[in-house]
């Protein structure tokens, strides 16, 4: 037992340090404004199948409101994540656990809500920066085993491992940060969010 | 009353409360008190089954309780939830706790119904194969494509329709979470975590109770100190916080009068004596009542002791009348005074238990056992008066001017003189005051009047109703020959309530048949998936196109070929279902077969009532049965007043002839009509409740119009007595208007405003000719 936790003892605040500092460094780089749009492509690779399904589209983020998830091709849809709902054209759709808040605090560059819901390490590197979540509650550790973040000042890839093998990539480009929305995207937020 | 053996007499009286002593030995060592409030309501006539339907409707909600732990953030949550759950589970007030998500259960479900996923359709998905079965695909696409869509993924390998997740997905609420294995639920910034428990016994004794509403306030408390909320609602909390407030009040009630007829008898009496004897027949009164009435009924209610302390007025009444008589007379013996009181304290009595028998005769058991509890306490102090006081009274004078003698001189000479001197004025403008007050007078009868809840309880309960989509207390009860057409029926049902939710008419409902299709429907389903998918050979593309190997794609459709026998019986559905909806069949017996649709946040109860047309289909609503038999029996109650009345008068006719009865009725009349003026003028409510103080205002009225009417000489120390009887019995009665329940505040208002209009009006009658001196003996009307 000693060893033990004299091994514990050692190790936390050097962690805890290292988390915090890193963080506070990072957050510290991103942009953050209240609207942010661009381009995504995103990469699913899912055991099952043979081939990773990808599709392609644009995002919108509003700090208040949430992102707009449009994909393009190959299946065109649209839906709106905030804190608390998933909303789609068909209507409301039950969250998976965390997805909303990690969501939306990852566009929002808002680093530090995240901690809430997990074990963060990273590394601050002179072009780019890395952060790795673990989460920390056990029925979500049962699907997801890691999401890694990487970004400049920007948020520029998403990682996602989960527990089963499968993954997906999510890649940002194009990225620009408008003052205001344009029409046909209010529009959008109005439609989306009046959902039943 | 010719034999007069003070000595023998109170050695009876003795032997009885020894008596009452063994009997109280024996009946109150056990749980005696009742605090539901469900016990107060009479039993509905109702059709058996719909009788068991309410019953097992009512059992899921009548011992649960919820709690909601709110914070910010999730962890925070959970974090509170955690400790509460521990502080529930220490209590050892409940069978079971939910908090944590049990995981075994969703195994089972999926290990029960998986097989028959090709088969288990939810109407939505039902609808897109009929009119696009593409659509399904495109919608699988969509998820997967999804950066949310990761269960979706995961479920591709076992079931690459993503039928079965269609089928339990649309089960679920969609604004409940799973996070570390507990439901939370997200409204705004907040994040609620949600904890049931289930009491091991519905009718706690209220020690528990108590505990219950400790622990849960405890709670709150700590939780709000880290910056948290904690919501809680549920029955068992409303009954502890009813019995909370009935116990507070027969304290403020008992107590209040209690301190306030000791100062008046002091005061008066300036003496001991009569108060120690006044408490001996009070407490002889209330102890006869309790352990009489626990003897018959088994447990008496909480209300029945709120209304038994503000009897203590009553049963004083005799103990005044006859310690009053002693007053300005020189050589008065108890002897003496008993003889010439008598026999207004036997009309008294009686005309008061006859009143207490009509409200025995109303249908509520609460309303029995204050009847019981009432008539017996009244009789058994009547006794220690007729029959203790006698021998302790030997030598009791009573020769001082006591103060309230002035008051009971103004009210008895002056205010009859000024008011015969004024009675054109005043009668006109007591008939319009009356009248005006009557035609003023609304009947409400919501059985929810019954039970207080302080607006905390309200609020939280109104809140997780809000969050949870909790059941009403409305529902169907879907009926049919055999397991078929019941589902027949009450698919017929769900569909006009679809319609019913489109229009807002209200949120949400549960039934079974949405959940588990008949085999008819299994094996048209079946059929619908074979046709529109496999057999068109959309699957094949589809999972093609997704990048499913060929192994794979012959795999499915070979799981589906197997999968074409065989059936999902609802016996083996329920099995694998959870307490809630298992709760919602009701099984089959001697050729019917039932189960019941719940509802939630309804806005529209008219609306739903006239399903009732559709065949098999009942509409339950047990609140608003029990509020419109509450307006039958307001009916019902008014003719047995009326009867009273006449009974009372037929009694006073055969003994005093047509004329001296009319006067004598004439005060509890007038007593009667002022109170339910008032009720009017003052906007209380006015319920069956209020008939039933009517019959105590009636007894009351009597008893006082009975003093003065046979009062003859006696007047001065008659109107003593009255006056300090009515003074006590206005503190007790005027004391359960404090009452936070309507009901009771409402008959406290009644006997209050009856008793002070009785009390005006007794000395008006009596006199032998108003317009001279009242001061000519009369002679006492009979001797009984």
């Amino acid at each position: 037992m000693k060893p033990l936790a004299i091994l514990l003892l050692l190790l936390m605040p050097w962690r805890a340090t290292l988390a915090a500092d890193t963080l506070a460094e990072i957050g510290a780089r991103l942009v953050k404004t209240e609207l942010t749009e661009g381009r995504f492509r995103q990469e699913k690779n899912i055991k099952v199948l043979k081939k990773p399904l990808i599709s392609t589209g644009t995002f919108i983020y509003h700090r208040s409101r949430g992102v707009i998830w449009q994909t393009l091709t190959p299946v065109p849809s649209m839906l709106l994540v905030n804190r608390t709902r998933l909303l789609t054209a068909q209507g409301e759709q039950a969250l998976p656990p965390a997805f909303g808040r990690v969501f939306t605090a990852m566009f929002g560059g808002d680093l530090q809500s995240m901690q809430e819901g997990f074990e963060m390490a990273g590394t601050n590197g002179k072009n780019a920066w890395q952060l790795q979540l673990k989460p920390k509650d056990p029925v979500l550790q049962k699907i997801i085993a890691e999401v890694q973040l990487t970004g400049d000042k920007e948020l520029r890839q998403i990682d996602i491992k989960e527990a089963n093998g499968n993954s997906t990539r999510i890649t940002f480009d194009h990225i620009a940060h408008p003052e205001i929305l344009t029409p046909p995207q209010e529009a959008d937020f109005e439609r989306l969010s009046s959902a039943p | 009353m010719n034999a007069y053996l003070p000595r023998l007499s109170a050695g009876i009286w003795l032997l009885g409360m020894l008596l009452l002593g063994v009997l109280g030995f024996n009946t109150l060592n056990r749980d005696w008190l009742e605090t539901g409030f469900l016990a107060l309501l009479p039993k509905i006539e109702q059709r058996p089954d719909v009788a068991e339907a309410i019953e097992r409707h009512n059992a899921l909600i009548n011992r649960k309780v919820i709690w909601l732990i709110g914070a910010s953030g999730s962890e925070r949550a959970i974090a509170n939830a955690e400790q509460l759950e521990k502080r529930v589970r220490d209590s050892g007030l409940f069978g079971s706790i939910m908090m944590k998500v049990n995981q075994e259960q969703g195994i089972d479900q999926y290990r029960r119904l998986f097989a028959h996923r090709y088969r288990l359709l939810d109407p939505e998905t039902r609808r897109l194969l009929k009119a696009q079965p593409q659509g399904l695909f495109d919608r699988n696409l969509e998820m997967l494509y999804s950066p949310a869509g990761q269960l979706q993924a995961v479920m591709l390998e076992h079931d690459p329709l993503l039928l079965f997740w269609r089928y339990m997905n649309a089960q679920k609420p969609a604004n409940l979470n799973l996070e570390q294995g507990v439901v939370t639920v997200r409204d705004g910034q907040k994040v609620w975590v949600l904890l049931q428990a289930d009491l091991d016994n519905g009718r706690l004794p209220l020690d528990k109770l108590e505990k219950l509403l400790q622990l849960s306030r405890n709670a709150a408390a700590e939780i709000q100190k880290s910056g948290g909320e904690l919501r809680v609602s549920g029955l068992p909390l409303f009954t502890a916080d009813g019995a909370e407030s009935a116990r507070q009040e027969i304290s403020t009630v008992g107590i209040g009068s209690g301190i306030g007829i000791v100062l008046l008898f002091l005061w008066t009496f300036r003496s001991i004596r009569p108060l120690l004897l006044s408490a001996a027949a009070i407490a002889s009164g209330l102890a006869a009542a309790l352990v009489v009435s626990v003897w018959m009924f088994g447990k008496i209610h909480i209300i029945t002791l709120v209304f038994g302390a503000s009897l203590i007025g009553v049963v004083d009444d005799y103990a005044q009348h006859y310690l009053c008589d002693s007053f300005g007379d020189r050589d008065w013996n108890p002897r003496k005074g008993l003889a010439a009181i008598f026999p207004a304290l036997f009309l008294g009595l009686i005309s008061n238990l006859l009143s207490y028998v009509g409200l025995g005769f109303s249908p509520f058991p609460g309303l029995q056992e204050v009847a019981l509890f009432s008539a017996v306490g009244l009789f058994a102090a009547w006794l220690t008066v007729v029959l203790l006081f006698p021998l302790l009274l030997a030598g009791f004078r009573f020769a001082h001017e006591p103060a309230l003698l002035k008051l009971a001189l103004i009210w008895e000479r002056r205010w009859p003189d000024w008011a015969f001197n004024n009675r054109r004025w005043l009668g006109a403008s007591v008939l319009i005051v009356l009248a005006g007050g009557m035609v003023q007078l609304a009947p409400r009868d919501d059985v929810r009047l019954l039970q207080s809840a302080s607006p905390a309880l309200l609020r939280d309960a109104e809140k997780i109703r809000q969050l949870l989509q909790l059941r009403d207390n409305q529902f169907f009860l879907v009926s049919g020959k055999n397991q078929q057409e019941w589902h027949v029926n009450e698919q017929r049902l769900l569909e006009k309530l679809d319609a019913l939710i489109r229009r807002d008419a209200l949120k949400s409902y549960e039934g079974l048949s949405r959940y588990w299709p008949d085999p008819e429907t299994q094996q048209s389903d079946y059929r619908l998936v074979q046709r529109t998918l496999f057999d068109s050979g959309l699957v094949k593309r589809y999972m093609a196109d997704l990048g499913f190997d060929r192994a794979a794609i012959a795999a499915e459709l070979k799981t589906f070929a197997e999968a074409e026998r065989g059936t999902l019986k609802l016996e083996d559905w329920l099995a694998a279902a959870d307490a809630g909806k298992r709760s919602l069949w009701l099984g089959c017996t001697e050729g019917r077969c039932a189960g019941i649709v719940a509802l939630s946040r309804i806005r529209d109860a008219s609306a739903l009532a006239s399903l009732e047309a559709l065949p098999g289909v009942v509409w339950v609503d047990h609140v608003e049965e029990l509020s419109s038999l509450f307006a039958r029996y307001r009916i019902r109650a008014s003719v047995l007043l009326f009867a009273a009345f006449a009974l009372v008068s037929a009694g006073l006719c055969f003994k005093f002839g047509r004329r001296g009865a009319l006067t004598v009725m004439s005060i509890p009349l007038v007593a009667s009509l002022a109170a339910l003026a008032l009720t009017g003028w003052f906007n209380q409510l006015f319920s069956l409740f209020n008939l039933f103080a009517l019959l105590l205002v009636l007894g009351i009225g009597v008893d006082y119009a009975a003093f003065f009417y046979l009062a003859g000489e006696r007047r001065t120390s008659t109107s003593l007595a009255v006056t300090l009887s009515g003074l006590t019995t206005l503190l007790s009665f005027g004391l359960l208007s404090v009452s936070s329940t309507e009901i009771v505040h409402a008959f406290g208002f009644t006997v209050g405003v009856g008793i002070m209009a009785a009390m005006l009006a007794a000395p008006l009658i009596g006199r032998e000719n108003p317009l001279q001196e009242p001061k000519a003996p009369r002679k006492i009307a009979g001797n009984i």
